[in-house]
């Protein structure tokens, strides 16, 4: 039975487990979070958490460090030489899992795009981090329907990972889409060579250890097929016989690549949900930053929703693209 | 001598943080700055806000607003700007749905009340006369990021006296703050012009008009083009005006303060104490972290046992000039 004192969302401490480069640009981190009086709560694929990109701070536990004109200022030397940003990083959710009593592991896959995800990828393993989550809705698992594709771009494929650990784990069979720009760009451990063709295969350590084939696709053909991931799994459509009753897509990625990929279901009335990125303040629902525009039966046809509570995930054919 | 001149521990616990705000008894200063803590639901699984002294809502005006086009927030250093829009629900979706969940929590509610007309400031502070839970109202006549969105009134210190003395004129049971801009070039003549309209108590300051360039599109970042700077980077010119106005204004007229702007640890709390804040309200850090609340009290506690003083209006306005 599910403890709700112990099940809230919140803040919690973890330590660096594995923060390692696997591929150009992009980490894999995986933190520990042992805390004696409240548990992680559970957690879904779909779901994110705002990390704290900043070192650990004793004024945050309401000690005073006061100035005075004979003490230097109360900022630490590495706050005044590494820029570390106010705000939280959301980062999706990769994987989590109990690895012993009371400790539990959270994988993420980031990639460097700015002075946060920076901060981060210089973090030694035993480093504490401040987590906050776990946030946002999950993706919604449809246990009527026998197949599932999941289509991530980049550094959308790791919240894909999650989502075929949990859809195999109801028995729907998961089948990946995963484009990068380039080989070098794609954060994953290929184990054989992918089908250039774009016919899915046990190509990937990730996915088929998640009970997923993967289809590989580079923008420049230097791995698996040629050309954009939608390409592939369009043509996937087309030869595989899956009926589109029998099939649910998940998606994240680049809005571009997400639009045609919602374009594709709408057409052939595959459901479809698509996992979209904002910028966030808070996470929690409050600043109202992450706004998203939803269709509804209001007079103008749609309204805000907030991409960190009412999403990430929403379905494609309520999604109004700017 | 450190025993004999200090407090035990023990004693931390009885330090006395009540204030009083116009009339309205505070179990602590700390209160939270408008539109940065929605509703109050939001942050219910992060931290209990029943720590705080009151909750300060989210601007309400009569009809419900979408508010502004994405992006809405972008991090600056030390700082965030926002241009959110004064979205919220609107006056009636406000009374039916949102204040049951503020009755709740058992705090002093003031309604931060934002209109495009002096008409539409009277309504709704008309309609929350009858609510017992509501025990004060602040104009936001200070917004800068709504086009005819109240700063009109809040950079003129006539049209500030007039429209506060027009609100004054309806609020019978509910206390009457004022929210100043700093987007003036004297701050002491707008708080005295809404001292001279009947207000109750003066709450400074509002963001600080900004402006962020994408230098790749050459084009605004924000979609409102401009926004509102907060966070740690404008505190000094928070500290500093709240002083000002203490001074100036609010000390001779008897008025209390309620300061804000980028405090984030419990030093940068005894600052605006000091400064003549008698109230406290935290916006930004609370996106980074609601837990900040209860240590922000821990540190001022600390602060006053280790100064021997007992409650924590021995400190408010006692800074030192020569």
């Amino acid at each position: 039975m599910c403890d709700h004192g112990q099940s809230k969302r919140g803040v919690f401490s973890a330590a660096v487990a594995v923060n390692e480069q696997i591929c150009e640009d992009h980490f894999l981190l995986r933190l520990h979070i042992c805390d004696p009086v409240r548990k992680f709560p559970p957690s879904s694929a779909g779901q994110f958490v705002q990390l704290r990109c900043k070192s650990a701070d004793s004024r945050e536990a309401g000690h005073l460090v006061e100035a005075t004109a004979t003490t230097p200022p109360q900022f630490s030397l590495d706050e005044l030489t590494n820029h570390q940003p106010l705000l939280r990083r959301p980062l999706s959710l990769g994987g989590r899992r109990e690895i012993d009593p009371g400790t539990t592991e959270l994988e993420i896959i980031y990639r460097v795009v700015g002075t946060g995800t920076r901060w981060l990828a210089g973090l030694k393993s035993g480093a504490e981090l401040s987590v906050l989550g776990p946030l946002g809705n999950a993706f919604a698992i449809r246990t009527d329907k026998p197949k599932a594709a999941l289509i991530g771009g980049g550094v959308g494929i790791p919240p894909m990972l999650y989502a075929a650990e949990t859809l195999s784990e109801n028995n729907i069979e998961p089948i990946a889409f995963c484009g990068a720009q380039t080989s070098q760009l794609l954060p994953l451990t290929v184990d054989g060579a992918p089908d250039t063709g774009g016919a899915p295969s046990l190509c990937t350590r990730e996915f088929t250890e998640r009970g997923a084939k993967t289809v590989i696709t580079t923008d420049d053909g230097s791995l698996g097929f040629r050309g954009f991931v939608t390409q592939a799994f369009q043509q996937w459509c087309d030869d595989s016989g899956v009926a589109a009753g029998q099939l649910v897509v998940y998606s994240c990625g680049p809005e571009v690549m997400m639009r045609i990929v919602g374009d594709i279901c709408i057409d052939r009335g595959i459901e479809c949900y698509l996992s979209l990125e904002r910028h966030m303040g808070c996470g929690m629902g409050t600043c109202q930053s992450c706004v998203v525009k939803i269709r509804d039966n209001s007079e103008q046809g749609w309204s805000y929703k907030l991409c960190c509570s009412d999403g990430p995930a929403f379905p494609a054919e309520l999604i109004v693209w700017e | 001598m450190e025993t004999t001149n200090k407090r035990q521990s023990g004693d931390i616990e009885s330090i006395d943080l009540s204030v009083n705000i116009a009339g309205v008894e505070l179990d602590n200063p700390l209160m939270t700055a408008s539109g940065t803590c929605g509703y109050s639901d939001e942050y219910a699984d992060f931290v209990d806000l029943g720590e705080l002294g009151a909750f300060v809502t989210k601007s309400i005006s009569v009809a419900p607003r979408s508010g502004n086009e994405y992006p809405r927030i972008v991090e600056t250093r030390a700082g965030m700007m926002n241009a959110i829009g004064l979205a919220n629900v609107g006056l009636d979706v406000f009374i039916s749905e949102k204040l049951p969940k503020l009755q709740a929590m058992n705090l002093p509610v003031f309604v931060n009340i934002a209109g495009v007309t002096q008409a539409d400031y009277i309504q709704v502070a008309e309609a929350l006369e009858d609510i017992d839970i509501v025990r004060g109202v602040e104009l936001n006549i200070s917004c800068p990021n709504v086009k005819a969105g109240g700063i009109q009134f809040g950079v003129d210190p006539s049209a500030v006296e007039k429209i506060t003395a027009a609100v004054k004129k309806v609020t019978r049971k509910n206390k009457l703050i004022v929210k100043l801009s700093p987007n003036v070039s004297d701050i002491t003549a707008t708080a005295q012009a809404a001292v001279n309209g009947g207000a109750d108590a003066l709450s400074l300051i509002n963001t600080l008009t900004a402006m962020a360039i994408d230098i790749d599109t050459q084009r605004p970042i924000l979609a409102n083009k401009t926004g509102g700077l907060s966070g740690p980077a404008i505190r000094p010119v928070a500290v500093y005006m709240v002083h000002r106005v203490y001074t100036q204004v609010a000390k001779p007229a008897g008025i209390p303060i309620i300061g804000m702007g980028g405090i984030q640890y419990a030093s940068d709390a005894i600052e605006f104490l000091l400064a003549g804040a008698t109230g406290l309200a935290l916006g930004t850090s609370l996106f980074v972290d609601p837990r900040c609340i209860v240590e922000i009290k821990n540190g001022i506690r600390k602060y006053l046992a280790d100064r021997d003083k007992s409650s924590v209006q021995d400190i408010i306005g006692a800074l030192q000039i020569d």
